[in-house]
């Protein structure tokens, strides 16, 4: 928690806040000024729309800490602003309102519509009101509304010159720097807990796959400058196995025969760690193993499910040996609700490419492991790029671009 | 006091009465932020509700495992004992009943499924500790669609059934050997796409025990409250005076909001439980991964008819994808029993047969949006009138204008025996030819307008049956059959009228028309006039607000109560004018005789605080009046339109932009004309959605695709065009004041209007949509195929 | 939908924040004003132990300007360019690029640095001031350096910045009277994310002719022939749709098509 003060609809407030609470909770939970509202948390609807330092800004995706020093308006505070009177008297009269859930946000807009673009027609207004969404009205009584203001604004008042504001994030140029941290609150939950916490997942039976329904196998072959026997016996060593896969990293062995395992993926600002187990089925009489896992990343309730079967064929009478892999897997949770979602495919091919090279180069170098790449953590290189796009796209799209 | 002329010209209807075009009366607190919705409120001790939610489609629950200091705070099926599963069983033959528990129990059935909640001190913090809880889980192979569920032989979305199909229908009327010879036959497969419904305020729920009333009480987002009170009490295992529920101001509910919830059965499973209050407000994620979709249907259609264009028959198969669990009180069958009643449209026609299957995937569950099935028939039947009239040559609106009920068959029954009570169908196509003036359009459509985009125009006719009585809810077979509908007025002391409906207004401005048809009958000030909805506690029992009935039907009922007081007003007004009753007139909020008059207000004094002026067989019963309503005739009232639209398509970016849309509309009588043309323009809107923009798609494991406003378009400002709209007013020969219900009937047209311009458009290209939303990708598809067929044929 | 916990950090200098940024070892962000980062933190999809606000560091929300280019601190915001409350170097391109950047009240917080960092390939800085030849300024650790914006993105969100590296400044060279300047993004919802975009700069005084294809699966892409695009009386078009179409960049028709057009419309407004 850290001390905030803020000047809201002309107070001065003190309050005490964790660092992750943004204003428009401040406003709603702390101070009750719920009129300020809460309509995706996403950046997008509008609704939660507030005045800072003059400005409209999305209070949902607003640090309130950040702002600290700043001047709040919510819409409780314009009942006897003239703009607003006006506003108000012609949202009225056009009916541009229904619901009225996303009227506090379409107000403040409007008023900042009508300070700031003196003329603006209706293609205009439409365009500066794109960031509020309505579901009820149809937007048609609002521009209409604006449009009625402007016009009766524009034969009583002069243009007024444009306000001169800092060139900065609105309402985030006063809180004092501070040298000290504002430390995650130890008691907290989500931490403390979290990094503790035995693994939770079991590696349950696979499930029987209907055709079709799992995401395509990425195949992968290549050769091996070693025996048929040398490998396979390399391939029974499912904690070298492990090292070999980016991202990975071997936990623990059981005594049942499986492995408590870890991947750590990061992409742009999304981290993910998944936490589960793997074992894995041999048939020595047909040089084939199936490497099974599944985990669970906790901070986005994702979870990952996979398969790496393998074959080895000889080569080159017996001097070589090919290895086909082949990975197929499923992705649940937040972090496949996205659309476009085949892009993990991609993705797994890049790791599956990434493994193959690695698992090459260690059993041709007869087991040392320095040359494995990127033991620790898979990251996003150029070099994936193509493969991830899709889904980090819509994972990380717009709302979250600006 | 208000000035703005009608968008169509006609006369505006002066004072405050019935057809009066006033501004609202509720207005004011939405925009000074003062308004009541379930997130805004608090309560000493107050805790928030965060869900644990299933990530995968189908999965068997072999543990939940919750972290031991978390232990009292998270919840799970097994500390629900005695909480019964919500259970919507259709009244139709052969239907397979689907039990939801609030939190899974044994398997998970949709991605999203609630099946811990966590309790804490705020959201924040409720959902660390839901971060903290794990699940292990079983996958199993998931039906993520509803061929794929049709066809398993072995996988069962629920276990006891022998299928995957809550219910089929089949309708057959008439001959079939009228086809015979039928000079075009069509047939088309036509889909519409999954999407949610988006109320802008998502639902919530706060919930505590009144130790002094011994009453469970639940604020919670809905369109229903008498209803929830019904279901909440059968799932608590309470008895229905020992819940009180309200609905405070919802922000939109469009049919979201009328079922109940498996959160809001737990969060008054908590209150009741724990004796302290909680809440749990549904966030943006939740609603577009986990609530209650809606329109997705699927249609393999044929239609016949001569080389007229006129229509001979329909023969259609429907598959409705109604996700796992039927809602609780719609069922997962009245889409489908809709469908197959009202296919046929507003059209004449000897034959039709129909085929429905509800089908359960592993998708969350389905319920009726804005329109019901009326969107997703009028936009499969309209392509095919489209498709028609490409067939025989003929304008579009012209293969309309043949087909439509006439309005010397009025009131006519159609082959399904569906009772049109009135109004003149053909003409609302020709005032939409008129209004958007096709034989210019024709003219501009030849050369383009000079940017490369092909321009075209579309036509959609519907009838909006709307507050269906109780036969027609009978005959659908859902658990909730509406009767009579009620209304309490009270003249106040001060002689002002407060009036007490049990339906909700959650924006479409009942707290100013009802007060309008309260002002017509008894001529109090309307801001003399207060509307109470939304309370069980002090509203009569109702269905709710839903199936465009609340005017018709509270209306009713309000105008019913109105002249029983009227009634009453006048003995005491002739009274206090020492004559008889049939000596006055109530006018302008007085009783007056020959010789002189008497203020409501007066009369209203005289029975509160004078009443030793008034004898004991003056109005004996009082300024108080609790009234019942049924239409004379209550199958419903038949409001319908024309929708025109004139589209541009980019053949470059498979963009479609509105250019012009026109709306012709027979409501009936129009109580506000003001709130009719904002229901229908907000309607329009949200049509547009589904035209263009909104989906949420499936995976073929069953993971929802679109979890955020980026994935999950809804239309902005600039995706909405000005609307034009045109009044007829036919009133309702079986209804008070003539009034038909008019709310959903913007949403049900312009899937429909606008497919079709974007076909008439793509005619040159040959290319066809047939698929909601016509996204640019799948109108670049349709191009490309229609490209690619006209290669292989040359 | 809230963040999980994190803390809170809002150094005074560049100094304390690269401190910060490496004392935290890859677990901080970096925030400005968080228009980019709020929704992820929200969704919970980024939990940074970490957030160290740069917005108290005055150098970042000023302008400087060189005799030949503008630098702009990177906590400048969308709404101050929009509204000219900055000099700028392209002759009103830059505001006009700004304005159409999501909606006004995620201008007035969302800055350039913020949105260059997160390196949405479809955001509007990214491919246009690519196409403007714009280099970052770039403080860490090892002290200060400047990056070609070509070089800078390696991966849709992803850029080539070390742990303790941040974006402290965006330079961009003053273009010439007779600059001429085109783009063009096709979105399916204004103020929504571009499935495709273009950005043409033709600076004949200076000898430049850029074309860049943005809102790609990755990296903008430079369009390789200018000449061929630039022949006169629509020729240049027809070159270009094709030349684009053939490089097959998202290998999918429908995209590449779209692609193709989108840079054509982009070219148009720069014809001649």
């Amino acid at each position: 928690m850290n001390d905030l003060s803020l000047t809201v609809n002309g107070e001065k407030i003190s309050s005490l806040v964790e660092p992750r609470t943004s204003l428009a909770d401040l406003l709603r939970e702390q101070m009750n000024l719920t009129g300020t509202h809460l309509g995706c948390e996403q950046g997008v609807c509008g609704a939660c729309t507030i005045l800072v330092d003059g400005v409209p800004v999305r209070s949902c995706i607003s640090n309130a800490t950040a702002c600290g020093g700043a001047e709040v308006r919510t819409i409780e505070d314009f009942d006897r602003d003239p703009l607003m009177i006006e506003l108000r008297q012609a949202f009225n009269a056009h009916h541009a309102l229904q619901c009225g859930f996303c009227t506090p946000g379409m107000l403040i807009m409007a008023r900042d519509i009508v300070m700031r673009l003196h003329g603006a027609d209706e293609a205009r207004i439409r365009i500066e009101l794109a960031g509020n969404l309505c579901r009820c009205t149809g937007y048609a009584g609002i521009v209409k509304a604006i449009r009625s203001v402007i016009v009766s604004r524009q034969e009583a008042l002069p243009p007024r010159p444009p306000a001169s504001l800092p060139l900065g994030p609105a309402g985030s140029g006063h809180a004092s720097a501070g040298n000290a941290l504002v430390h995650v609150e130890k008691n907290g939950l989500a931490t403390a807990d979290a990094q503790d916490k035995p693994l939770q997942v079991k590696a349950a039976a696979a499930p029987a796959p209907l055709a079709g329904k799992r995401a395509p196998a990425v195949k992968q072959s290549f050769s091996v400058a070693a025996p048929q026997p040398v490998v396979w016996e390399r391939f029974g060593d499912v904690p070298s196995m492990i090292r070999c896969i980016p991202g990975a990293s071997l936990v623990s062995q059981e005594a049942d025969g499986t492995y408590q395992i870890k991947m750590r993926v990061k992409m742009g600002p999304i981290g993910a760690e998944f936490a589960g187990v793997a074992r894995q089925e041999r048939n020595d009489d047909a040089l084939t193993g199936i490497i099974h896992g599944s985990g669970r990343d906790a901070r986005s309730a994702s979870l990952a499910e996979g398969q790496l079967t393998y074959r080895l064929v000889d080569e080159n009478n017996g001097e070589s040996t090919r290895v086909d892999i082949e990975v197929s897997y499923q992705l649940s949770g937040a972090l496949a609700q996205f659309a476009r979602g085949g892009i993990v495919t991609h993705f797994i091919g890049a790791i599956t490419t990434q493994f193959a090279e690695n698992l090459s180069r260690s059993l041709s170098s007869a087991g040392t492991e320095e040359e494995v790449v990127e033991p620790g953590e898979l990251r996003i290189a150029g070099s994936f790029a193509g493969a991830l796009k899709a889904w980090l796209v819509d994972l990380l799209r717009s709302p979250f671009r600006k | 006091m208000f000035v703005e002329e009608r968008l169509d010209g006609q006369a505006q209807v002066k004072g405050q009465g019935i057809g009066a075009r006033l501004p609202r009366k509720e207005d004011d607190r939405f925009m000074r932020g003062r308004g009541l919705y379930v997130g805004d409120m608090k309560m000493p001790g107050l805790a928030d509700v965060a869900f644990v939610r299933s990530p995968l489609a189908h999965a068997r629950i072999l543990s939940v495992n919750i972290p031991p200091s978390l232990e009292g705070r998270v919840f799970t099926a097994r500390d629900l004992e005695g909480v019964k599963p919500i259970r919507a069983v259709s009244g139709l033959p052969g239907f397979k009943p689907s039990s939801q528990p609030p939190l899974a129990e044994g398997k998970v059935r949709f991605t999203g499924e609630p099946i811990a909640m966590c309790v804490g001190p705020t959201r924040a913090e409720a959902e660390d500790m839901a971060a903290l809880v794990s699940t292990d889980l079983e996958p199993l192979p998931v039906l993520a669609d509803f061929s794929t569920a049709e066809q398993s032989e072995e996988l069962r979305v629920h276990e006891e059934w022998p299928d995957n199909i809550y219910l089929e229908t089949k309708v057959n009327k008439g001959d079939r050997f009228v086809l015979d010879g039928a000079a075009i036959v069509v047939e088309r497969e036509i889909g519409l796409s999954r999407q949610c419904m988006v109320p802008l305020e998502g639902k919530g729920t706060i919930a505590w025990w009144d130790t002094r009333l011994d009453q469970l009480v639940v604020y919670t987002s809905t369109q229903l409250p008498h209803m929830m009170r019904t279901g909440l009490a059968e799932c608590l295992g309470l008895e229905e005076r020992q819940v009180h529920v309200v609905a405070p101001d919802v922000g939109g509910g469009f049919g979201f909001k009328c079922i109940l919830q498996p959160e809001e059965v737990c969060v008054a499973w908590l209150a009741l439980t724990k004796k302290r209050p909680f809440r749990w407000v549904e966030d943006r994620r939740e609603h577009l991964v986990a609530a209650a979709n809606t329109r997705e249907h699927h249609y393999r259609i044929k239609a016949f008819a001569d080389a007229d264009g006129r229509l001979l028959g329909l023969e259609a198969d429907v598959a409705v994808d109604v996700g796992a669990y039927s809602v609780w009180p719609f069922s997962a069958c009245l889409e489908s029993a809709q469908i197959a009643s009202i296919l046929p449209g507003p059209y004449e026609m000897p034959f039709y047969a129909c085929r429905t299957r509800s089908v359960a995937t592993n998708k969350p569950p389905f319920t009726p949006y804005r329109g019901v099935a009326r969107t997703g028939v009028c936009f499969a039947l309209e392509l095919m009138i489209d498709a028609i009239a490409r067939e025989a040559g003929l304008e579009p609106a012209e293969v309309r204008l043949r087909n439509l009920v006439r309005p010397e068959q009025m009131p006519f029954t159609n082959i399904t025996g569906k009772l049109f009570d009135s109004g003149d169908y053909p003409e609302s196509v020709r005032q939409a030819v008129d209004a958007i003036d096709l034989p210019a359009f024709r003219e501009r459509q030849k050369d383009g307008d000079g940017d490369g985009r092909l321009l075209g125009v579309g036509f959609a006719t519907y009838c909006e049956q709307a507050a269906h009585g109780t036969t027609v809810y009978a005959a659908w077979g859902i658990p909730m059959v509406p009767g009579f509908e009620q209304a309490t007025a009270r003249v106040t002391p001060d002689g002002g009228l407060e009036l007490r409906i049990g339906v909700h207004s959650h924006g479409q401005g009942m707290e100013t028309s009802m007060a309008q048809v309260a002002h017509e009958i008894l001529g109090v000030e309307i801001d003399k006039i207060n509307v109470v909805h939304g309370d069980t506690a002090v509203t009569p029992y109702s269905t709710g607000t839903w199936g465009s009935r609340s005017m018709v039907m509270a209306g009713g009922a309000v105008s019913r109560a109105c002249e029983i007081i009227a009634k009453r007003a006048i003995a005491i007004g002739a009274h206090l004018l020492q004559t008889t009753p049939d000596q006055v007139v109530l006018e302008e909020g007085e009783v007056r005789s020959r010789t002189g008059s008497i203020r409501f207000q007066q009369i209203a004094e005289a029975w509160y605080k004078t009443p030793e002026v008034l004898p004991a067989d003056v109005a004996h019963e009082g300024l108080e009046v609790t009234a019942g309503y049924k239409p004379k005739v209550d199958s419903g009232t038949f409001s319908y339109a024309t929708h025109a639209a004139i589209v541009a398509v980019d053949p470059e970016f498979g963009s479609v932009e509105i250019l012009d849309y026109v709306v012709v509309e027979d409501g009936g009588t129009l109580v506000n004309p003001l709130i009719v043309d904002g229901q229908i323009i907000g309607g329009v809107a949200q049509g547009i959605g589904t035209a263009l923009y909104e989906e949420s798609p499936y995976s073929e494991d069953g993971q929802p695709l679109a979890s955020t406003f980026v994935d999950y378009i809804i239309p902005g400002p600039c995706e909405v065009p000005d609307i034009r709209i045109l009044h007829m007013e036919t009133p309702s020969p079986f209804t008070a004041h003539g009034i038909k219900g008019i709310g959903e009937g913007g949403a049900i047209a312009p899937p429909a209007a606008i497919a079709n311009a974007i076909n008439d458009a793509l005619r040159p290209l040959r290319a066809e949509v047939a698929t909601t939303p016509v996204t640019p990708h799948r109108l670049l598809a349709a191009i490309a195929a229609a490209a690619e067929k006209q290669l292989g044929k040359p | 939908m809230k963040p999980s916990q994190f803390g809170y950090a809002r150094p005074a200098n560049v100094e304390e924040a690269v401190r910060l940024l490496q004392e935290a070892d890859g677990s901080a962000k970096v925030m400005a004003g968080g228009q980019s980062l709020g929704p992820l933190l929200n969704l919970r999809l980024a939990q940074p132990s970490l957030i160290i606000d740069i917005t108290a560091i005055r150098e970042l929300t000023l302008v400087r300007e060189e005799k030949d280019a503008i630098v702009y601190g990177a906590c400048v915001t969308h709404a101050s360019v929009e509204d000219r409350r900055v000099p700028d170097a392209t002759n009103g391109f830059l505001p006009s690029v700004a304005a159409g950047i999501a909606y006004r009240a995620v201008r007035n917080r969302g800055t350039m640095g913020g949105s260059l960092a997160h390196a949405d390939p479809a955001a509007d800085w990214m491919t246009t001031l690519t196409a403007l030849g714009a280099e970052i300024l770039v403080a860490g650790s090892a002290g200060e350096r400047r990056v070609a914006l070509d070089q800078f993105m390696t991966a849709p969100f992803s850029v080539a910045l070390e742990d303790s590296e941040f974006i402290i400044g965006i330079r961009i060279r003053r273009y010439s009277q007779a600059a001429r300047f085109g783009y063009f993004k096709f979105c399916r919802k204004r103020g929504e994310f571009a499935e495709a975009m273009g950005a043409v700069v033709i600076d004949p005084e200076l000898g430049i002719r850029r074309g860049i294809i943005g809102a790609t699966d990755s990296r903008p892409i430079l369009v390789p022939d200018m000449d061929a695009c630039l022949r006169p009386s629509g020729e240049g078009i027809q070159a270009a749709k094709a030349m684009i179409a053939a490089m097959k960049i998202a290998d999918d028709p429908v995209r590449d098509g779209m692609h193709a057009n989108a840079f054509a419309r982009a070219l148009k407004q720069v014809a001649q």
